[in-house]
Formats: C-alpha cells, structure tokens, sequence
C-alpha cells in the first residue's frame, strides 16, 4: 500500500468510528421518535421493533388532544396548551434574559467600576449553585408573595439559568467591541443609553442570538422549577406533562414517547436553523441544569 | 479649533461621572435579579435548615428554632447518608467516562476524515434536550420487557433472559450512571476539541521531529498544552454533574428502594413530599457547600476574565 492510498483508508477509518460514535448518541433518540409513532399494543408486546410496526398517529392524537389514555391516577389536561405554555415560559426567559444582561454585560465590560471584580465573580459562583437549592427557598418565598403557580414566577426562577451565563457571555463579546466606538459617538454628543441603544446592540446581534437560544432552550426544558413552584392545577409546561404520565406501576408509553418527541422540537429546530449560534454558546464554557 | 478641543476634554471629565452613573443604572436590573434569585434563596435556605418547618409554616415564612435538629436527622437517615455515598459514586463515574470518552472523541475530531463537520454538529444533540426527555428516554430502552438494550443484549447472546435493569438496585445505578456519560460526552468533546484546536502547529511538527511517538505527542506535548481546559471542564462537569435532578426523576425516579437516590432527589422528596422543608434544606446545605467548594478553583481558573475586568477601558 502506498502512503497516499494508507492515510486515504486512514480517513475512512475515522470517519467509520466517528459514525459509529454517532450511531450510539443518536440512537435513543431515534428510538424515542420511532416509539412515538407504535400502537399501544406494539409498546406493550415485549418486543422493541428497530422500524416503525403498524406506524399510526394515535399517540400523538392522544397527547395533542383529550389526553392520556392509560394511566388513570395521573390526569393530565392536552399536552396542546401545554406546547403554549413551554413557549410562553422560553420566550419569557428570553426576554428577561435579555433585559437584565445585555446592560449588565456592557457595564462590566467597557465601564470602569469598582463593583465589577465583585460581580464578575459571583456570577461565577452563581452559575455553580444546584436548582434544588434555589428551588426550596423559591418556593416559599413566592408562596409568600403569592406568586406560586404564575408564569412571572416561573420566569423568575428559569432566569437562573440563562442569566448568568447569558452577561458572561456577553461580556465577552463586548471586549472584542473596540472602546474608540463609544468614545466617538460621547463625543458626537450622544447620551450614555443612546450610545448602548443604538450603537452597542445592533453590533451584538450574533451574540444576543446565542444568548437568546440558550435562554429558550432553559425555559422550554426547565423542569425542577416547574415540578416545585407550579401545583399542577393551572399551568403546566410539557416537561411537567412528560413527568405526569410517568404512573407508578403502568407508564402510558405511547404517549410519553409523542410528548417527549414534541418536548425534542425546539432543539432540533434550533440545531437546524441556528447551528452556528449554537456552537459558539456551547464552547462559551457555558453549564446548564 | 481650540476650543473644540477643550470643550472634547471637559466632555470626557464631566463624563467620568456621568459613567460611574450610567454604569450602576445599567447593572441595576442584573443586582436586583442576582439578590432575589440567588442571595435571597441561598440565606433563606440556610435560615430554613435551622427552623421546625411544617406545611403550616411555609405560608408564615418564619418557623420556630430547631437548632441543629434538621442536620442531625438528616445524618442520621440512612437514605440521606446513601444518598450522599450515591451522589459520590455517580459524579466520580460520570466524570471518569466522561473525560475517556469526550477526549477520545476530540482526539478523533481534530483529525481531517470526510463527514468531520456533521459528524461534529450532530454530537451535541444530547445536550441540548431537556434532561427529563432524556430520562424518560433511557426508562424506555432500560425497559426489562421491550427494551432495546436487552433486545440487544439478548441477540448477541450475551444474556439469555432479560435482565432487570431498573428493578434491581445495584443494575439501576448503572442505568442512571451511562445515562448521565451520554448525556455529558458532547460537552467535554467539545470543550476538549476546540481546545485542541488551539494547540500550536509547530509545536506537534516539532515534536514529530524530535521523534515523539503519538502517546509520547499527547501525554508529553499536548495534555500539558491544553491542562487549563481540561481542569475547567472536570470542575464544571464535577458541578453539572453533582446537580443532576431531572434525568434520575425520569429515569428511576430515585428506585427501586432508593438505590438510585441522590442528593438532589432526596431533598425534592424531604421537602416537597413529606414536607419537611428544614429537613430538606439541611439536605441542600450539604450539596451546596460540595459544589461550592470548586468556587475557589473555578475563580483562580477564571482568573483572567477578572483581571480583565480592571483593566477594562484602562
């Protein structure tokens, strides 16, 4: 064999285990999506069929429309209105993300101030703190000002995701922003917030796109803080609703597997339209849960 | 033209003020999240562990003092204590095939082979997934009866019965642990690739040169390079990993008799099921002062993003 015609079969062979490597990550996925689509009675026969067998829509006619079928001690209302309310709770964690770091970032980047090192580092820290911690003392204390079972309350909570890694993120995109920016336009005579307005965030739309996925992402998969700070009477996310048919001693399989098939949506969308944002969140050093 | 000038330099002085100002306006709204998200719930959960919490008491948002009551029963429960031993086991795992397999899988990405930019978008599809779709997902294939790991399993003629992953304790474990690898291998690939990425080429050419083997290239050349990277991503996977919640509720739901139960779900069950929110508090004063202890290690390997914070505008 010839150098060439070696390393040639050399890639190949990379390849080959990089697909295999692939075949392992997305396999439970694909086996989720081909469950989502099995009759009841194919789930329940004892055997996993690699194809979809007897492929029917029931599932997700169920889910989407009165239901859970089986499991008669977890009612849940359709996994429709909670699609609606995974939205609203991403969009919602978008939005405060958003507002409370982009400024946040800026300041800590190109404003001298004394607070900076103090709060560069407990957001550092705060990244590192377990939901379940925040969660328990959430829970009371909105229960205390009557906000437990609202969307502003699970906002507030999903925040703890994304704002952190949301202004360090930023953050560091603001560094590569050159200061003469902001010098020219203080001396063109425009005001501190007319100079972030209008010249800093149109500079950061790619970054503000990542942040912005990142926090969707958070809010749409949160399901600690909806588990404890939403009571299961009024609204709930599709995580929620996922947990729900869980029964202790039957699981409604069929419809478990649309829900969670519809809870996978937006990160594929994602994957597929904003791959490039999502790469660049990823390495940011970024932690989720 | 003069006074142009002048009146340029009285701006920027005048401006120094105006800065301090418009700097604190903008952190404002970030202050204020950080103290109701973050101090408050931490103080209050300490306050909590030291109280006689009842489902009566949480509407007070003060109830009696315990002393050291909650701790006590918290050490003294045996499922705490396990769950504690649990949570150990289950990120030291974790990390151990996490970082095998994340670096392996790095390694193999910063080789040029066709299919190399898909194969590396498509990796952190586990990521991005909510956590409980991915228990729920590996509940499904961990099933004893229409499971594909057992289909698998018994095809290849390595088992000839199913086998009972999720009602047995010790196999249980085992489950939550390789859902927890697979969910926690793209982060270190890429973390781990991108940080290969940055390794100088000249230095690899020079160390073929001198007559390095590949081994000797990565234990003697690159791993030394590429040390800081690999030191935050154990510390934020140590992190990530002593929090995981959602995939053991859907995976295992802490079962069978506890087996699975870790810190995290032991606490959701003190306070939210039996309600005792000073127990469960305890619980989670433990598992917060485990992660904490990287914040002083993460700070020092985060040190040059702060030290750029002085130098900033400077």
């Amino acid at each position: 064999m010839s150098g060439v015609q070696k390393s040639r079969a050399l890639r190949w062979l990379c390849t080959l285990a990089a697909f295999g490597a692939l075949v392992v990550i997305l396999f439970p996925v694909y086996a989720i999506i081909v469950g989502s689509f099995e009759s009841t009675s194919t789930l329940f026969s004892g055997t996993f069929y690699w194809l979809p067998h007897e492929a029917t829509l029931d599932n997700y006619r169920n889910v989407l429309g009165a239901g859970s079928a089986n499991t008669a001690e977890t009612v849940t209302g359709s996994q429709a209105g909670n699609v609606l309310t995974s939205l609203l709770v991403g969009l919602g964690t978008v939005v405060l993300a958003l507002v409370v770091a982009v400024p946040a970032a800026y300041a800590l980047s190109k404003y001298r101030l004394r607070v900076t090192v103090i709060l560069v580092s407990a957001l550092l820290v705060a990244q590192i703190v377990p939901a379940i911690v925040l969660a328990t003392s959430l829970f009371i204390v909105f229960h205390w000002i009557h906000l437990v079972n609202s969307y502003p309350a699970l906002i507030l909570a999903d925040g703890t995701y994304a704002i952190p890694f949301a202004i360090l993120v930023l953050r560091a995109f603001f560094f590569s922003l050159p200061n003469e920016l902001m010098y020219a336009a203080r001396v063109d005579g425009a005001s501190e917030w007319q100079t972030f307005r209008l010249i800093v965030i149109p500079l950061a739309r790619s970054a503000l796109i990542t942040v912005a996925v990142f926090a969707f992402l958070a809010g749409w998969g949160d399901f600690i803080f909806a588990l404890t700070i939403l009571n299961g009477t009024g609204i709930q996310p599709v995580t929620l609703g996922i947990y729900n048919y869980l029964g202790n001693y039957s699981t409604d399989w069929g419809a478990v597997m649309a829900a969670a098939t519809i809870a996978m949506v937006p990160a594929a969308v994602l994957l597929a339209m904003a791959q490039r944002y999502i790469a660049s969140g990823l390495t940011a050093g970024s932690v989720k849960g | 033209m003069k006074k142009n000038r002048s009146g340029a330099a009285a701006l920027r002085l005048s401006g120094r003020r105006k800065e301090q100002l418009a700097g604190w306006l903008f952190l404002a709204p970030a202050i204020a999240y950080l103290l109701f998200a973050f101090a408050l719930p931490i103080v209050y959960n300490v306050m909590l562990s030291f109280e006689r919490t009842s489902p009566e008491t949480i509407a007070q948002f003060r109830a009696p003092w315990a002393g050291l009551d909650n701790y006590r029963a918290v050490f003294d429960d045996p499922t705490s204590r396990s769950a504690i031993v649990h949570t150990f086991v289950f990120t030291a795992g974790s990390l151990f095939f996490q970082f095998i397999i994340g670096f392996a899988l790095a390694l193999l990405f910063s080789l040029r082979f066709p299919g190399r930019a898909l194969a590396r978008s498509l990796v952190v599809v586990p990521w991005l997934l909510p956590l409980i779709v991915t228990g729920v997902m590996f509940r499904f294939l961990f099933q004893a009866e229409g499971g594909a790991v057992n289909q698998v399993l018994t095809s290849l003629g390595i088992v000839d019965s199913p086998t009972q992953w999720l009602n047995e304790p010790r196999l249980a474990f085992w489950t939550i642990l390789v859902a927890n690898i697979w969910l926690g291998v793209p982060f270190f690939t890429l973390l781990l690739f991108s940080a290969l990425q940055d390794v100088p080429v000249e230095v690899k050419e020079a160390a073929i040169i001198d007559g390095a083997g590949p081994w000797q290239r990565l234990r003697l050349v690159i791993v030394p390079i590429i040390l800081p990277v690999i030191q935050v991503t154990l510390l934020l996977g140590f992190v990530f990993t002593v929090k995981v919640f959602d995939l053991v509720i859907g995976l295992t739901g802490g079962g069978p008799a506890n087996a699975t139960q870790l810190i995290t779900t032991w606490s959701y069950n003190l306070s939210f099921q039996v309600f005792s929110f000073g127990q469960g508090a305890a619980l989670n004063n433990v598992l917060l002062v485990l992660a904490l202890i990287c914040a002083p290690m993460y700070l020092w390997l985060s040190r040059g993003s702060l030290r750029r914070s002085r130098g900033a505008e400077g």
